[in-house]
């Protein structure tokens, strides 16, 4: 710390991320631990929890892991209410079925519900309750939201949907959890390449319509988001709260 | 992964660096690396920012200017060689409420954070294009906004005006500095312990009434506000642009 400028620094914090193992969630797991946090990972994968699990203890910080679906309420629960450490949640997990809003099956429109804004909001309960309970006098939550928080795209309308809903979700629980000193924010990327998106990006017509549609003319990448994050996550931003960090090279400032 | 604030190598210019903000964001900029211009009317002021500087070893170069007068700006920039940041900061606020907003007052209060800010960012923003490799390092200009340039307060009607002003240039030379990879973003503070807010909260029926505003309870410090402008300096942003970073504890979550 020096006179003005805060740094990044996540010592001996502890930060859960859902979602771990791929992308968003498995770039900001390492970017936290670069900023000296300890990591729990929760994901599904049990192959690709043991790869970042080398990844993470190599930059000589604490590692646990949880192998579970995020829909599972009661498994989370009971993992989540027994953790000794907590301080940061990087409510991660989430998917996408991008089909036109005609078309929109009962049964995507039930994944995405589940998963982004029902387990989204378990999860943050569940967490916030253990760090107050543990008595850590502050906090931050991310959760991870998206442009399509703040704008609709076509084939997006049920993400939009959730995704605005988190929006409104970051805002609520901003002002209920401020007298913990927990603060709560989102950021909110444009299309990143991950292993999700990759398939979206194979397509070279959507591939030109995001580089179109983004000012600045490059691809976000994971680091620019788990920077973002890692920033939210420290005493660096000990007055921002209720907000968005928006990270879409000015797609939305359109 | 995680991207460190490091601004080595960069010339950053700051406007009413005497006080303040200012002051703040130029001592930020300058221990993350930057050489930083500090410009205010006020001589002593830049002289004791200049030796804070100087103190942490960083770098700076002081210059006498009003930023209303265009020809006195001018000619500052004719003797940099660079500009790769700008903080687009001085401003002022005179409360009034609207049905006895002076005429004069409402001239000052338009013509400084309006008009010289306008010309300010124009003016550096044809300087910054110049440099023939700006595609590739990149500039980076941050206007000095307001939580007041989201919502609206009493008696704040001619600073609301200016302000969500601000938010709107912001967007509209995102877009347009885009393509030379300049990004243009806003910073959006809540009160903050500056010289301008402590005269303010001599009122305390006001600081309450404020305070009971802040989610956190808490105003915000120049460090706060000060690191979210070297975070939107540097390369940690680099996908960020036309957008802003809301330093309010949570006061526009409402």
């Amino acid at each position: 710390m020096g006179l003005f400028l805060k740094n990044i620094n996540l010592k001996g914090k502890t930060a859960l991320i859902t979602g771990a193992t791929k992308g968003l969630g498995r770039g900001t797991a390492q970017a936290i631990a670069e900023a000296g946090g300890n990591i729990i990972a929760i994901g599904r994968n049990q192959l690709e929890l043991n790869s970042l699990g080398k990844i993470i203890k190599k930059l000589r910080v604490k590692y646990v892991s949880f192998n579970c679906d995020v829909n599972n309420f009661n498994r989370i629960k009971s993992f989540i209410s027994k953790l000794k450490k907590l301080d940061i949640l990087v409510n991660n997990a989430g998917t996408n079925i991008p089909e036109s809003f005609l078309n929109v099956k009962k049964s995507s429109l039930e994944t995405l519900l589940n998963v982004n804004t029902k387990s989204a909001f378990n999860i943050a309960q569940l967490c916030a309750n253990q760090i107050i309970r543990l008595k850590r006098k502050q906090g931050s939550i991310i959760n991870i939201s998206s442009i399509f928080g703040l704008v609709a795209g076509q084939k997006r309308s049920v993400y939009s949907m959730t995704k605005f809903g988190v929006e409104g979700l970051t805002k609520g629980m901003a002002l209920d959890l401020a007298k913990y000193n927990i603060r709560v924010n989102s950021v909110c990327p444009n299309i990143v390449l991950t292993p999700r998106t990759k398939k979206y990006f194979a397509d070279k017509k959507y591939y030109k319509y995001v580089k179109e549609s983004t000012p600045i003319n490059k691809v976000v990448t994971v680091s620019d988001v788990a920077t973002a994050v890692a920033f939210l996550a420290s005493d660096a931003s000990s007055m921002i709260t209720g907000s968005s960090i928006v990270i879409d090279g000015g797609w939305t400032a359109k | 992964m995680l991207k460190k604030i490091n601004l080595k190598n960069k010339i950053a210019l700051v406007t009413g660096a005497g006080k303040g903000l200012g002051k703040a964001c130029s001592i930020a900029l300058a221990e993350a690396g930057a050489k930083v211009i500090i410009l205010s009317r006020t001589k002593s002021d830049l002289i004791k920012v200049s030796k804070i500087i100087k103190k942490t070893k960083g770098s700076s170069e002081a210059f006498v200017c009003d930023v209303t007068n265009v020809q006195e700006f001018k000619n500052i920039l004719k003797k940099i060689s660079r500009l790769d940041i700008l903080v687009n900061n001085a401003g002022n606020n005179r409360p009034e409420h609207f049905t006895e907003v002076k005429r004069e007052n409402m001239e000052y209060l338009t013509n400084l954070n309006m008009k010289a800010a306008f010309n300010v960012a124009q003016l550096c923003s044809q300087k910054m294009v110049k440099a023939k490799n700006r595609k590739k390092i990149g500039g980076s200009i941050i206007h000095m906004s307001s939580q007041l340039g989201k919502v609206g307060c009493e008696g704040r009607n001619v600073y609301n005006m200016n302000k969500f002003g601000i938010e709107g240039l912001a967007r509209g030379m995102a877009v347009e500095l885009a393509p030379y990879n300049i990004r243009v973003n806003t910073v959006c503070p809540t009160f903050v312990e500056t010289p301008m807010v402590k005269k303010f909260f001599k009122n305390k029926k006001f600081k309450k009434q404020m305070l009971s505003n802040i989610p956190l309870g808490r105003v915000a410090k120049e460090s706060d506000v000060a690191t979210a402008v070297a975070f939107l300096a540097g390369e940690t942003s680099e996908m960020i642009t036309g957008t802003s970073l809301v330093v309010d504890g949570g006061w526009t979550a409402k």
